[in-house]
């Protein structure tokens, strides 16, 4: 996939979507045990559907947040720069379901050499829930103009940081 | 109204500030293998140390968020599954922080709300890792499933140079 530059992004504009999936208890398991999360929730099915009151064990919120990071890293590739992310997990999703992590342009703005993409982003599952809504900011190269300066320091650009 | 949870204890600990923990590793090549393979996220920066060395980072890097991932339990800690023996035990620490103090609320679950991320340069493999944690603010609303806590969570992540790495804000509800 080509890095976009700024030029090319419309406010409307979907990006490519990230799809996982099915998930599987594999996958939580393996994720759990990575990151050492022991939150029985994630992989003792009696613990999370008989004290919990869950349907079945969960997806983890930190594994389906790597998601939505990974659909901007890959969109913005290795010139611009995945600047601020934020979401709400209001859905639960268990194992069985497919995850699509989708971005839609909301406002586009040129800083200097550089352009600011505002997007709202989610993770849809296979029957179009959406789980995890959130909104990002993603900063793009300009036709003909210099990548964006790595390490990223949101104050040398004038942007205001949170 | 309910009960009141966010008694004087809990106020007490609104604003507080940790002082810079330091992970109890460096950043691992293998640790990072076993995080991107567990997202299946095969982006060459986080693998490939030939294509790295030749890119902006100028070696291979570790997802955006893995520092938030990165603080393990040190070698001599107390092991968390000691607790299992306790058919209420959840598994999680409610130690949300490892350099701040406990929230003394006493409800059972614990929820990952939300996370608001600012990002501003990749963890290189070998770094070391440092968080200073805050007590944004801890309040109490009414649900639908009774009275829940929020406690939000400021973290500053770090590199040993003190180069700032990224800056999250975590949402937890206890209910």
């Amino acid at each position: 996939m080509k890095a976009p530059v700024f030029e090319d992004v419309v406010v409307g504009q979907e990006i490519p979507v990230v799809v996982k999936g099915p998930m599987t208890t594999a996958h939580v398991m393996r994720w759990s045990a990575a990151m050492e999360n022991w939150h029985r929730i994630h992989y003792d099915w009696r613990f999370a559907t008989e004290h919990d009151k869950l349907p079945d064990v969960l997806v983890n919120g930190s594994w389906k947040q790597h998601t939505l990071v990974q659909l901007l890293t890959d969109w913005v590739g290795e010139t611009g720069w995945l600047w601020k992310i934020s979401f709400q997990f209001r859905g639960m999703n268990v194992p069985g379901d497919t995850l699509t992590a989708w971005g839609r342009v909301v406002k586009t703005e040129t800083r200097g050499p550089y352009g600011v993409v505002d997007l709202e982003v989610g993770l849809k599952n296979q029957k179009g829930d959406e789980g995890t809504p959130g909104t990002a900011s993603v900063v793009l190269p300009r036709r003909n103009g210099p990548a964006v300066p790595y390490p990223f320091d949101p104050g040398a650009l004038g942007l205001a940081t949170a | 109204m309910g009960v009141n949870y966010i008694t004087d204890k809990v106020k007490a600990v609104i604003g507080a500030e940790s002082e810079p923990v330091e992970a109890c590793h460096a950043v691992e090549p293998s640790e990072v293998r076993r995080f991107h393979h567990a997202t299946m996220d095969p982006a060459r920066r986080y693998w490939d140390a030939e294509w790295a060395k030749q890119s902006r980072y100028g070696g291979p890097v570790a997802p955006p968020a893995f520092p938030v991932h990165a603080f393990r339990r040190p070698p001599d800690a107390p092991d968390p599954l000691d607790q299992t023996g306790d058919p209420g035990f959840d598994g999680r620490n409610r130690r949300m922080r490892p350099g701040l103090p406990p929230v003394e609320v006493p409800l059972v679950r614990l929820l990952n709300a939300g996370y608001d991320y600012e990002f501003f340069r990749y963890a290189r493999h070998g770094e070391r890792l440092f968080v200073k944690s805050r007590f944004k603010d801890i309040y109490q609303r009414d649900g639908k499933s009774g009275t829940m806590v929020f406690v939000v969570i400021e973290d500053l992540y770090s590199n040993e140079r003190g180069e700032s790495l990224l800056k999250m804000t975590n949402t937890l509800i206890l209910r």
